[in-house]
């Protein structure tokens, strides 16, 4: 095992041919990831005829790491303008871009870019540790745990509002959950709050809810506020490449965390089932709730950019190893890439450990190779994309409000999510404008679905009894201390809260 | 002579006018396409099988279209009926074609409310593949056979994606014909299934053949019965059963494995234009590439074209009032 393990990494290495792709991929995947509306998953299917007749090993290399990056580049615009790229770039708007506001742009795209290449690595280690018991762990969550841990998620949202807002956040988290039911009933397969209106019968995009809810308003403050994004000049800020290097040393900082963050990042992604975007919202609202000072996020703390980057990214090699062992996608991403694996000859099945372990080591090392590339070639430019952050916002809120419009459009391809787009954006904007909080509205539409999808199946399956099960009882556990903890915050005697904010 | 033989007699003539002029007028329309774009929408989103035979189909039928490109647009969205109402309401200029799954069928039967198209109008350019259902059982399992499944006492938890769809419509009704102690639990999208019937929460699924080949070979679960489809190596269900309101639903399951994998575009496309069109997709699926590359990837091209297609539509759309009633029946949750 250790023999094939280098072998594959030096085969890798020293071959011109394979590195060339590897940096074509990386590329390619960089490029689509910043695009926002373009998700990994079409340029995987856009990638297929070119592979087709490649071999197969440099072929999946190819398709790999370019899915594998995706997530990295998507960070960018949700820090420095406040558009996330995606359901789990969102988590990342939520403290990068008021640091880009702080004039931190640098400090938050370094940290993120460090994160996301940490995370990657972290996932392919993960990937290479649970290979053995990949069976008894995604054997374990049924839709009963969904359902828990969806719960556990939504709870996160008491910590995510503040002291103060807590109950803005919860109206803000319950509209969240309201909106997820548009659409087609799960249970009776009735359209809710849909009517004839097709394009609601598989729930409100997410994309378009996500930019009307963070990007929309943000250009909107810009444009009546004036001047640039930073509040703060690009003097003041000391913006230079030693900005952008004390983010990069925010993760080791932060390792912990940081190592925490991936391995719920990888764990989620193995379990197929929970939906893409749940990572990177688990791993914030980790992140929250562990912190000393959980109410420094939302306004900028470095620790909320890196948990959810470390966590999506590290999603990737977790979601690899059903597929490649299973022969079962754990994400939709990963369905396309299990198609084009097919393509390239590669039988994704419980044979690939007896037979193709050179294959398995190869793919691994090419989510570590990757993430390197990624991440070098990433922190060489952001030095002048980072400085956009300074320039005035009348320039820059026309492309920012176009690359939003754009996005909403492309995901789905249909019109009429630009007219939610504008509807959203006013509730996005009032709540912007009156200071309530807007990311527990994002966690209420992703794990709202989830949610209501796995009580309906878990129900269905074993009736109340489902509460019994181990996994379950664990998970309810988790809940209770988490409000406990949440109760216990808000009651503690006003004296040694005091004493908390002082010292951040 | 009934009004339906008539109206069928005449489409017959039309038929055969159509072919013998198929051949002249296809060159006409195929310079109509030079330097043209065609759009081939496709109603799922990128990834599984209508995408990839979308884009396959898409990719052979542009070489034989000489001067033209075809791009494939995804249209995700309402299990179909977004993608298919919009090849439906698209101009008729064969500009614009697409595919959708053939259980639309169904939706149209029962005048379900997102259907804004007449399935028997739009202009039929073929079908690539015969998809065959497969009844698969979850290998731990005790129920090796068909009989074995009817004998059960207790209801066997069968999964099922979302209301509405194909597959689950087929296994509602199956299930009411059939009399099968079956308890049917919906939600289950994507490969949810196979993930499911893996930890043991689902015994079982009726589901095409296709996606289930993989998980099969696997060792992971083993069929009972099949409709339709090409192989020979599963009992067909239709050979297990005596009763005629069940025999009906397994044919006209069977009419929906037959014409899997469709092309078509909006009614009223000028005949040499669709000729031109049915041409390339003939030429297309008699290529060796695309034969080669379709059986790496594993999927079975069993192509009928134009009026053939058609026909077969029309037969599915034909249903005794019993049928569509239970149809109707089925959609409708407990």
């Amino acid at each position: 095992m250790l023999e094939t393990m280098f072998s594959s990494l030096t085969a890798m290495l020293t071959s011109p041919y394979m590195m060339g792709l590897m940096l074509l991929a990386v590329a390619i995947g960089l490029v689509v990831g910043v695009t926002p509306g373009i998700g990994g998953r079409l340029s995987i299917a856009l990638a297929i005829p070119f592979v087709f007749g490649m071999e197969m090993i440099p072929g999946a290399v190819f398709l790999l790491t370019m899915h594998a990056v995706n997530g990295t580049s998507g960070q960018i615009s949700s820090i420095m303008f406040g558009v996330p790229g995606d359901g789990d770039d969102a988590a990342t708007t939520i403290d990068g871009y008021p640091m880009a506001k702080k004039g931190e742009a640098g400090r938050a795209l370094g940290a993120s870019v460090t994160a996301s290449g940490v995370g990657g690595i972290i996932g392919a280690i993960v990937f290479a540790v649970m290979i053995p018991v990949l069976e008894p762990v995604v054997m374990a969550f049924s839709p009963a745990e969904f359902f828990l841990l969806a719960l556990l998620g939504i709870t996160f949202i008491a910590f995510l509002a503040g002291r103060e807002q807590i109950f803005k956040g919860l109206i803000v988290g319950l509209f969240g959950m309201m909106l997820a039911t548009v659409g087609m009933d799960p249970y009776t397969g009735t359209p809710r709050f849909a009517g004839d209106f097709l394009f609601l019968w598989d729930g409100l995009s997410l994309i378009t809810t996500v930019l009307a809810l963070f990007a929309i308003p943000e250009m909107i403050a810009l444009a009546v506020k004036g001047g640039a994004i930073s509040t703060v000049s690009a003097e003041t800020a000391k913006y230079s490449y030693r900005q952008l290097f004390e983010g990069v040393m925010e993760v080791p900082r932060h390792w912990w965390l940081a190592i925490r963050t991936s391995i719920i990042g990888a764990v989620v992604g193995m379990i197929p089932g929970l939906g893409s975007s749940a990572a990177a919202w688990f791993c914030y609202g980790h992140a929250v709730q562990t912190s000393k000072t959980p109410e420094r996020f939302g306004k900028g703390a470095v620790e909320g950019v890196i948990a959810p980057e470390t966590g999506s990214n590290a999603r990737e090699g977790g979601a690899l190893l059903p597929t490649l062992f299973f022969g079962i996608p754990a994400s939709s991403g990963m369905a396309v890439l299990m198609g084009a694996f097919l393509i390239l000859g590669i039988q994704p099945g419980p044979t690939m450990l007896t037979e193709r372990l050179d294959l398995v080591w190869t793919l691994i090392w090419a989510l570590v190779v990757g993430n390197l590339i990624a991440v070098t070639f990433l922190l060489f430019i952001m030095r002048w994309v980072a400085l956009l952050t300074f320039v005035n916002g009348a320039m820059l809120v026309p492309f920012i409000v176009v690359m939003a419009v754009v996005g909403s459009y492309v995901s789905e391809g249909q019109w009429q999510n630009l007219i939610v787009l504008v509807v959203l954006s006013a509730i996005g904007y009032g709540l912007l404008r009156f200071n309530w909080p807007r990311a527990p509205f994002v966690i209420g539409i992703v794990l709202g679905k989830i949610a209501e999808e796995s009580l309906h199946k878990a129900l269905e399956l074993w009736g109340l009894r489902f509460f019994t099960r181990p996994l379950s009882l664990i998970l309810i556990g988790l809940i209770v201390l988490t409000i406990a903890y949440a109760v216990y915050r808000n009651v503690r005697p006003p004296s040694t809260r005091a004493q908390e904010t002082v010292a951040p | 002579m009934s009004r339906m033989s008539r109206l069928l007699t005449l489409a017959g003539a039309f038929a055969a006018v159509a072919i013998s002029s198929a051949a002249a007028s296809a060159q006409t329309g195929a310079d109509y396409f030079k330097g043209k774009t065609i759009t081939y929408i496709v109603a799922t989103s990128p990834g599984g099988g209508y995408d990839t035979y979308g884009r396959l189909v898409a990719e052979y039928m542009q070489r034989y279209l000489p001067g033209a490109t075809v791009v494939v647009k995804n249209m995700p969205g309402a299990g179909h009926l977004v993608g298919t109402n919009a090849i439906y309401s698209a101009k008729p200029d064969g500009l614009t074609i697409g595919t959708f799954n053939t259980g639309l069928i169904y939706n149209q039967l029962i005048r379900h409310s997102g259907v804004r198209f007449d399935l028997e109008k739009m202009s039929w350019v073929g079908k690539a593949a015969t998809e065959g259902r497969v009844m698969a059982i979850a290998q731990q399992s005790p129920i090796k056979t068909y009989q074995d499944l009817v004998a059960q006492k207790q209801p066997v938890n069968f999964a099922a994606a979302g209301i509405g769809s194909a597959a689950y419509v087929e296994t509602v009704m199956l299930t009411a014909a059939l009399k099968l102690p079956i308890k049917i639990l919906t939600g289950y999208n994507g490969n949810d299934d196979m993930l499911a019937m893996r930890r043991g929460e689902i015994i079982g699924t009726i589901s095409a053949r296709s996606t289930w080949d993989p998980f099969v070979r696997n060792g992971y679960a083993r069929y009972i019965a099949q409709i339709g489809g090409e192989q020979k190596d599963v009992p067909q269900l239709a050979a297990m059963v005596d009763d005629p309101g069940a025999k009906a639903l397994i044919a006209l399951i069977q009419t929906q494995c037959d014409v899997a994998r469709l092309t078509a575009g909006p009614p009223d496309i000028p005949p040499d234009r669709l000729a031109a069109l049915r041409t390339a997709f003939r030429m297309a699926m008699e290529d060796k590439e695309l034969l080669a590359k379709a059986e790496k990837i594993g999927l079975p091209i069993e192509p009928a074209y134009g009026d053939t297609v058609l026909q077969m539509i029309k037969e599915a759309l034909r249903q005794s009032p019993e049928t569509v009633a239970l149809l109707a029946d089925s959609l409708k949750k407990k």
